[in-house]
């Protein structure tokens, strides 16, 4: 069985939000709307810190990280058992999607959502391009949507398109039921969690905090599994933790 | 029902253009604006065409990203980062991943416009300006005013009246060409006075140096122990696209350690942050020269082979002691060491090693000298870590632990941000940490770190000026600024602007800048969007797009030498610059000099190139170029071919002589005349929604980064009673801008920050140009941008600021992601 999911490694996130605005592209994403959003973990405002300025010269404890957000895919979602219409739906893969001409638009799965995932066409969307965006068509005024771990891409050997246009290889994507694909080594190897962990929505999306992981091999769009020779990491076995790097990686 | 009902997704998306739309620009909606004229220039007569093109992005943050443009039914669907030849150097950031919006942008330029009340006859230099009314008129007609007064002009004053004004706006063979006619016709060019400070400074310790100061390859940052990365968020600017070489570093055990006034995503990820003061690094360096010396922690086999420590100075005169003082066979450029093994008095000769004395005091041919080194150390002695500390903000032992890193766990260096650049004395912290390089020994070796500008390539070409041209008259733009002023011999009577948005938005003191404007008869502006430059012009030429464009460049910062394929003909009856060119050429009698195809055109500036053809080239679209990793590794490019740590020409300022660094400060210092009146220091950084003012058009940083806002720390907020949020007025002796507050603990108390870029239709009032000044030191003219003082205060009351805080204008903001917003 395949079961996609995705880790991102908030080591590496630098908050650039190419992620952000390759996911609108891609997805033919309304303006006004997002899918994916950069929540800066610190401050009230976006891009500043929580905490005092070290007057005293010291380093001081100021800190601020991001928290890249978009459907976390969970295993026991809280939306697709809300939908009345099963229109929000989980596919064997793992990923919950939403057959858009069965959606009725009662947006209870959007109240249900507890990460705030899910957006709404009020009207008929509108993008920059005259003719849309991306490989996706466009969706109705009327319905709710969301990520779709980009599964059009999927269908193609490609990784999302947020996790190629990552400049910081911080997404890596691939088969949690493959003990050794690179997320489930991630997953395994580093400190990883999962949003709102006491909702126990199982989310298939984790984020490591912590160690720094070495991120995606940024050297080609595929999967990983499509790839002839899978990248060989300084960590290439399970449970064997990182070295310290060199030529060989 | 939610809030939302009744908010059409129309009236949404016309408040995306809301800003064009008080431009008083039109064309808020895009899609009305592409149909309008959809008989020729709508993209459906590119229907079917369904492929990848080669492009690349090119605005100057110097990243020149390979990008792979999607087209699907003749229009660009998606921009996505390429994989170059040399596959590691996959790049791109946000922007340049944003190119569609760009393209089909509402505020790009569609037909060639002339200001409604200017003719010829009549200039009506105070027409310009933001109630300018632009009348569409004929490319011919528009060429035949450019050219006919190009050549009034240079009758009636002089060619070098003409200002040829070309800024950094779009990489690729334009500006070639664009130089191709000035130098034909004998025009005025500047050159440049912006982030030339750190690296000329630089440049007198190693004879490298002047935008930023070079380094490595960015495949060799992972092989660093220690990188002191000093006054530049490099995540939000110059390692954004590829921030990974860093990350990398730092995943592998690299030590960071961030000095910088303000706490970053940067310095976040560092494991040191030295919080110095805004103006004090000059300081810092030296209380790590110091460190270094007092800690015996300097590396002497390279000091004696490769740096001028070992040099004797005369006492007396201060000038380094020459073989000609001593030998009688001797010259007066050769510097003389003394050799402790021999005894005596020996040349030194760049790359060589000898058992030099690196301290100490002599006496030779009647004079008393005293090593290089030594006159350091005493320069440094007074810069203490613990003594500065109150100066600097910095605690003392966080500068040993970043010295001790530096010095004793491997290569590493210093990676510059153009921070330090942009306050009045930047050039001596160029020169002083290149001098705590020396003590390192960071130079020429894997793992050093010398600077900002990562080694790369361009390609070879023999095309440029035609032989027997007169050449320009060059000025910097200080000089310009006089020059437009009338005080020049000739004085500038006209200009012609390509891909620069200076005059009305990027300079210092703004106003005097376009106030300058009312001496020229003729403003032309070639741009692709309606840019505050361009409301300032008589002449409007429409640019095409940079994914209209067949053109090549080389990539100055990663090996590569670059295509990029038009995706479809330039839209509306915009044009490519070097078509405009051409057309002038012709008009002023030039023709014979230009190649009207361009890729005929493209094949003959490739002529010189030897290692790829252009077939080539456009096949792959990127070509890898064999180029060092590693730089410095040879002879140093000074007098003396060694690292001149004593800096014997050294220039002065302030009536400092600065053989050796001085910490010297304008406005920043604590007791600076303007201190009490504008407490603030005001800074404008580099963000990461625009580079420079490009990108500030772009819907999609718009939703994301709405409008201009002040960083403050809310102690400072809080003593002018302002709120988060809240429109303030800041202001000093030059202007004023309104912005919002943005409360933001990352700003040390006493210092403010705005953005750089944002064009001044989106302010609610003034400009963050309108701030700053055109004070320049006196061996540099480059202007300080960041060494500017301001105060703030709530806002008036009756302020219109309903460009922002309509609620049905911004809607689509507030649905936007916020900071701390987390789920
Ligand atoms: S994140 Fe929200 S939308 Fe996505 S699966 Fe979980 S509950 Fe459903
Ligand atoms: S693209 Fe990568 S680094 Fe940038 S915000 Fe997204 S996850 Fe973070
Ligand atoms: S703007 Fe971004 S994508 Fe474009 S060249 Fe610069 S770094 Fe590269």
């Amino acid at each position: 069985m395949t079961n996609y999911g995705m880790v991102i490694d908030q080591e590496r996130c630098i908050g650039c939000h190419s992620c952000a605005v390759a996911c609108k592209d891609e997805n033919n994403v309304s303006m006004g709307q997002a899918w994916n959003r950069i929540l800066t973990t610190g401050g009230e405002n976006i891009d500043t810190p929580a905490g005092e300025y070290p007057v005293d010269g010291g380093d001081g404890t100021l800190s601020m990280q991001y928290q890249p957000t978009a459907c976390q895919h969970c295993e026991n979602a809280p939306c697709v058992k809300v939908c009345p219409v099963n229109a929000t739906y989980t596919r064997e893969d793992g990923i919950v999607e939403i057959d858009y001409d069965k959606c009725m638009g009662c947006r209870y799965c959007m109240a249900a959502c507890p990460y705030n995932a899910r957006v709404f066409n009020y009207d008929k969307p509108e993008t920059t391009a005259p003719k849309g965006t991306g490989n996706v068509e466009q969706r109705e005024r009327g319905v709710v949507e969301k990520c779709t771990f980009c599964s059009h891409r999927l269908d193609e050997g490609l990784d999302p398109a947020c996790t190629i246009a990552c400049p910081s290889s911080a997404r890596i994507f691939g088969d949690l039921d493959d003990p050794d694909s690179a997320v489930s080594r991630y997953v395994k190897q580093y400190e990883t969690t999962q949003l709102l962990e006491d909702l126990e929505t199982d989310p298939n999306t984790y984020y490591i905090r912590g160690e720094m992981s070495p991120g995606r091999n940024h050297l080609g769009n595929e999967m990983e599994s499509e790839l002839d020779e899978p990248p060989k990491r300084r960590n290439a076995e399970p449970g064997v933790p990182a070295t310290d790097g060199g030529e060989e990686q | 029902m939610s809030k939302r009902d009744g908010v059409t997704r129309r009236s949404v998306l016309l408040s995306a253009g809301a800003a064009a739309g008080v431009l008083g620009i039109g064309g808020s909606n895009v899609l009305q604006s592409l149909s309008d004229d959809s008989e020729i220039n709508d993209v459906e007569r590119f229907l079917q065409e369904n492929t990848v093109v080669h492009g690349y992005c090119s605005p100057n943050c110097r990243g020149h990203c390979p990008l792979d443009i999607h087209v699907r039914d003749g229009q660009i669907r998606k921009v996505e980062p390429a994989i170059p030849d040399r596959e590691e150097f996959r790049r791109a950031c946000t922007l340049g991943q944003t190119h569609l919006h760009r393209t089909y942008n509402p505020n790009r330029l569609k037909y060639p416009m002339k200001r409604s009340d200017w003719s010829p006859e009549n200039p009506n230099p105070q027409g310009r300006g933001p109630d300018a009314e632009f009348e569409r008129i004929e490319w011919s007609e528009a060429l035949d005013y450019v050219a006919g007064e190009m050549d009034r002009i240079r009758e009636e004053y002089s060619p070098e009246s003409v200002y040829f004004e070309l800024g950094s706006g779009g990489s690729g063979i334009n500006g070639t060409v664009y130089s191709r006619l000035a130098n034909l016709f004998g025009g005025t060019m500047m050159s440049w006075s912006i982030d030339i400070n750190v690296g000329l400074g630089f440049r007198r310790i190693t004879g490298a140096g002047y935008f930023n100061t070079p380094t490595n390859m960015r495949t060799d940052i992972k092989n660093a122990d220690t990188i002191l990365i000093w006054g530049g968020n490099v995540f939000r600017s110059r390692l954004n696209p590829d921030a990974r070489f860093l990350l990398d570093a730092i995943e592998g055990g690299t030590k960071i350690v961030g000095i910088d006034p303000v706490y970053n995503q940067t310095t976040a990820k560092s494991d040191l942050w030295l919080p110095v003061k805004p103006g004090k690094d000059i300081h810092l360096v030296m209380g790590m020269i110091h460190t270094v010396l007092e800690e015996d922690l300097e590396d002497t086999e390279f000091l004696r082979e490769r740096t001028l420590a070992p040099a004797l100075v005369r006492t007396d005169t201060g000038a380094l002691l020459k073989t000609g003082d001593v030998f009688p066979d001797g010259d007066d450029e050769t510097p003389v060491a003394y050799d402790a093994d021999a005894g005596q008095a020996v040349a030194l000769e760049p790359e060589t090693y000898g058992e030099y004395a690196l301290r100490g005091t002599f006496e030779f041919g009647g004079h008393e000298v005293r090593t290089a080194l030594t006159e350091l150390e005493e320069t440094a002695s007074d810069y203490a870590p613990e003594d500065i500390e109150e100066t600097i903000g910095v605690d003392a032992d966080n500068v040993r632990q970043a010295v001790r890193w530096l010095a004793t766990r491997g290569p590493g260096g210093v990676m510059t941000g153009l921070g330090v650049d942009r306050y009045v004395y930047g050039h001596v912290f160029g020169q002083a940490y290149a001098i705590l390089l020396a003590l390192t020994g960071d130079y020429g070796r894997s793992g050093c770190v010398t600077g900002g500008r990562f080694a790369g390539s361009g390609y070879r070409s023999d095309y440029g000026a035609v032989e027997g041209s007169p050449g320009t008259r060059r000025m910097q733009q200080k000089g310009i600024l006089s020059a437009l002023q009338g005080d020049a011999d000739p004085p500038l009577k006209m200009m012609y602007t390509q891909s620069s948005n200076f005059v009305a938005n990027q300079l210092p003191d703004r106003q005097q800048w376009i106030d300058s404007l009312s001496n020229l008869d003729l403003v032309a502006v070639a741009d692709i969007h309606h840019t505050p430059t361009v409301q300032h012009a008589d002449i409007v030429l429409p640019a095409s797009h940079w994914t209209e464009r067949e053109d090549i460049t080389g990539a100055g910062e990663h090996p590569h030498a670059m295509y990029r394929e038009p995706v479809h003909d330039p839209l509306w009856e915009s044009k490519s610059d070097h078509w405009m060119i051409a057309e002038l050429a012709d008009r002023l009698g030039y023709g014979e000099h230009f190649e009207r195809d361009r890729t005929t055109l493209l094949r003959k500036i490739l002529e010189g190139e030897d290692r790829f053809t252009f077939e080539e080239i456009r096949e792959k679209g990127t070509i890898h170029l064999e180029t060092d990793e590693i730089i410095f590794t040879d002879e140093f490019n000074t007098p003396s071919g060694r690292l001149e740590i004593y800096d014997e020409d050294a220039p002065s300022e302030k009536g400092v002589s600065l053989e050796l660094p001085v910490p010297l400060e304008d406005r920043t210092a604590d007791d600076h005349e303007l201190a009490d009146e504008y407490p603030l220091l005001f800074m404008q950084g580099h963000s990461k929604w625009r580079i420079h003012s490009q990108w500030a058009e772009n819907p999609m940083m718009r939703e994301i980064n709405p409008e201009p806002r002040i960083d403050i720390n809310p102690q400072d907020a809080k003593e002018r009673g302002i709120e988060d949020g809240e429109y303030v007025r800041v202001y000093n002796d030059r202007g004023e801008m309104i912005v919002k507050a943005k409360y933001n603990d990352a700003y040390r108390p006493g210092h403010v920050n705005t953005d750089q870029g944002w064009w001044g239709e989106h302010y609610i009032a003034g400009h963050h140009n309108n701030l700053t000044h055109t004070d320049v030191s006196e061996t540099i003219e480059n202007f300080a941008f960041y060494d500017t003082r301001v105060e703030i205060e709530p806002a008036p009351e009756d302020l219109d600021t309903s460009k922002y805080d309509d609620p049905t204008e911004t809607d689509w903001i507030d649905q936007l992601q916020h900071g701390g917003d987390t789920a």
